[in-house]
């Protein structure tokens, strides 16, 4: 229920000076711009700047650090646009259609739709966290190893659905990369697949695999291209059109709702977040559309669902940090010190007796919200101008950029290296037919797949019954069966009715 | 219709190259795992996805082999990428010695004379001032230190 007191206190903290809001601008651009650089993570950006909240009251440091988190979560879809660079995780299936997007001249388009379906999503997650804060955080409670086993399952058996080529190779692909996420320290204290290298003791780095399968295996092929958008005419950015594409993300409320509602429960499962949410709203976008086999290939959907769920997956994993005070992801875990650094403890406690601070903090979002469209469409013009480059000197930067990036992320040069192998690999893989995507989920998933088919076996001492006393995972199985087979069925159905 | 033509194409024994590899990656993952332990849970996951996956394989095989006097899709050939992917190579294998600046200048330099940028300015400008602030401006981000050539020997 809402507290109309601590709501009307929450609105008096925030808006009685400016004040607040001073820091939250330049954290939207930080978030920005880290987002949008291959490499540097939005926690990358929240922990490089967290020692500066050690100058700012509890208030304002949640307000910067929300504002980075914010402005990064909508940065790693301009390189995924342009450049099918995912910036972040978290925006990989905004490349699935928002990179075609650009290849035909509608990138301006493209980058509209993820600015508009970001900050609606937004806006939508955390007017679900004001309302729904308290229930959230008794289902994310709930759910344990078997549930998030079967939501992998999920998102594997829908895999498939994402080849456009051959249905085999594209669940060969997925698999492949599932054994490949697993590779390293198993549970049982032995490595595997490591071949004697100390890199592979913690398994294989997912970004810059993603990087590598997803970017340098494009780049590769558009060497040979001149621009990265071959009609002049269409290469011009238009502050017009990025407006156009923001109006027609408004266009689709339906899929900006059920990105938003994946977003925020998939988010406020800690470890699964954004990574998973944009993914699961895409497939499932794919899979309701009237025309599943223009996915891929430029569709407008295609960004709207993704951009949605990954903005909107902030919200989620901030309703477990406030409320449980768990980190869902690394982000959340740099608002964890926050917390720690303001001697605050979140949990069912902090909501109850500083309810005021967790409307501000919500209430702060939606004003970000606001903030990231101006700021958004400042800063995209800037750099959409990156499809002006001829390819001669955007392919070497690029990827000298992923190189970069990679070693950021890993701290060595096993990120470089596998950057490379994985270009390799995902050359390989469009040049024979296989799925890239599919892959590259499945090595993400790999490791937590493993853990929670693991963790469900120890707790169930190996009993196939123990998951029918779990509801919850009894109902995602449910929606497992009917995103598999309710489209076919209801064919069907119709058919015999007809008939 | 697919045209049959005498000899067998060779876009379709590629093909099936690249799914024995795959599989053969994925049986030897496996069996590394089984020596590292046979413990359940070193293979819980592992052992079910292989034997799923080698299954997939030799549909997939039955399949290609089918088609395998149809004319297939002519694809990308390895050598339009060769050049790329063999400079992108020489470039992360050579950064521990070269560091990442000296590296990314060669890299950038090499890169955009192969492609055909023949004025000097532009290959020299380009390929120095960007390697230098992207080498700058990573080696102050990051909380740990990168290998670099020139800019470690010019901050002594």
């Amino acid at each position: 229920m809402i507290d109309a007191a601590a709501l009307a206190a929450a609105i008096e903290m925030l808006f009685s000076s400016a004040s607040p809001w001073l820091i939250v601008i330049p954290g939207i651009l930080l978030g920005l711009v880290f987002g949008a650089i291959p490499g540097l993570q939005i926690s990358t950006a929240m922990a490089i700047f967290l020692p500066m909240t050690l100058y700012m009251d509890f208030m304002q440091a949640m307000l910067f650090l929300t504002a980075i988190f914010t402005g990064g979560g909508f940065g790693g879809s301009i390189p995924a646009i342009l450049m099918n660079i995912p910036g972040t995780s978290s925006a990989i299936a905004t490349a699935f259609d928002g990179y075609p997007m650009s290849r035909q001249g509608q990138h301006n388009i493209a980058l509209g739709l993820a600015l508009g379906a970001s900050c609606i999503g937004v806006i939508v997650g955390y007017t679900i966290l004001f309302l729904l804060i308290s229930p959230i955080s008794a289902i994310v409670l709930r759910i344990g190893p078997a549930e998030m086993t079967v939501v992998i399952l999920w998102g594997i058996t829908l895999i498939g659905s994402l080849s456009s080529g051959s249905l085999l190779k594209g669940i060969i692909s997925g698999l492949f990369g599932l054994l490949i996420g697993t590779i390293g320290y198993s549970e049982a204290g032995v490595t595997r697949g490591t071949f004697g290298s100390s890199y592979l003791l913690d398994g294989v780095a997912v970004i810059p695999a993603m990087i590598g399968m997803f970017a340098a295996a494009e780049l590769f092929r558009l060497v040979k291209t001149q621009y990265l958008i071959e009609d002049s005419a269409a290469r011009r950015v238009s502050v017009r059109l990025i407006l156009a594409g923001f109006r027609q993300a408004i266009a689709h409320p339906w899929i900006v709702l059920r990105g938003s509602l994946i977003g925020v429960f998939v988010g406020s499962v800690p470890g699964v977040g954004s990574s998973v949410a944009n993914l699961l709203s895409y497939m499932v976008t794919k899979r309701s559309a009237a025309d599943p086999d223009s996915f891929g290939k430029g569709n407008p959907s295609g960004v709207v669902a993704s951009e949605a769920a990954n903005s909107t997956s902030e919200a989620g994993s901030m309703a477990t940090l406030l409320a449980l005070g768990i980190p869902g992801g690394g982000a959340t875990a740099v608002m964890l010190a926050a917390f720690a650094m303001h001697n605050i403890t979140g949990g069912p406690q902090f909501i109850r007796e500083e309810t005021d601070v967790v409307y501000a903090i919500i209430i702060a979002n939606f004003g970000q919200a606001v903030l990231l469209i101006g700021l958004g469409l400042l800063l995209i013009p800037l750099l959409a101008n990156v499809i002006k480059v001829p390819m001669t000197y955007l392919v070497p930067s690029v990827l000298a950029i992923a190189v970069f990036g990679a070693f950021g992320l890993t701290g060595d040069l096993s990120g470089p290296v596998t950057v490379l192998v994985f270009a390799i690999l995902g050359w390989i893989f469009k040049r024979y037919d296989y799925s890239v995507p599919a892959a590259v989920i499945g090595i993400l998933l790999g490791g937590m797949a493993e853990d929670s088919v693991i963790y469900s076996y120890q707790i169930s001492g190996g009993q196939w019954s123990y998951l029918l006393q779990r509801p919850m995972a009894l109902v995602i199985l449910a929606l497992l069966a009917a995103s598999l087979f309710g489209t076919r069925l209801v064919d069907a159905l119709t058919r015999r009715i007809r008939d | 219709m697919s045209r049959q033509p005498e000899n067998i194409d060779r876009n379709r024994i590629a093909d099936l190259v690249v799914l024995l590899v795959l599989a053969s990656i994925v049986v030897l993952y496996c069996i590394d795992a089984m020596r590292a332990s046979t413990d359940v849970l070193n293979l819980i996951l592992v052992l079910p996805v292989t034997a799923i996956v080698l299954v997939l394989c030799l549909l997939q095989f039955f399949l290609d082999v089918q088609k395998l006097r149809q004319v297939g899709q002519p694809g990308e050939p390895p050598s339009a990428v060769l050049p790329v992917a063999g400079l992108f190579a020489a470039y992360v294998l050579s950064l521990p010695w070269l560091g990442f600046d000296l590296g990314t200048f060669l890299f950038l330099g090499a890169f955009l004379w192969v492609h055909g940028e023949r004025r000097w300015s532009w290959l020299l400008g380009y390929s120095i001032s960007f390697a230098f602030v992207l080498s700058m401006f990573f080696s102050m981000m990051l909380p740990y230190p990168m290998p670099m050539r020139i800019l470690h020997m010019a901050s002594g």
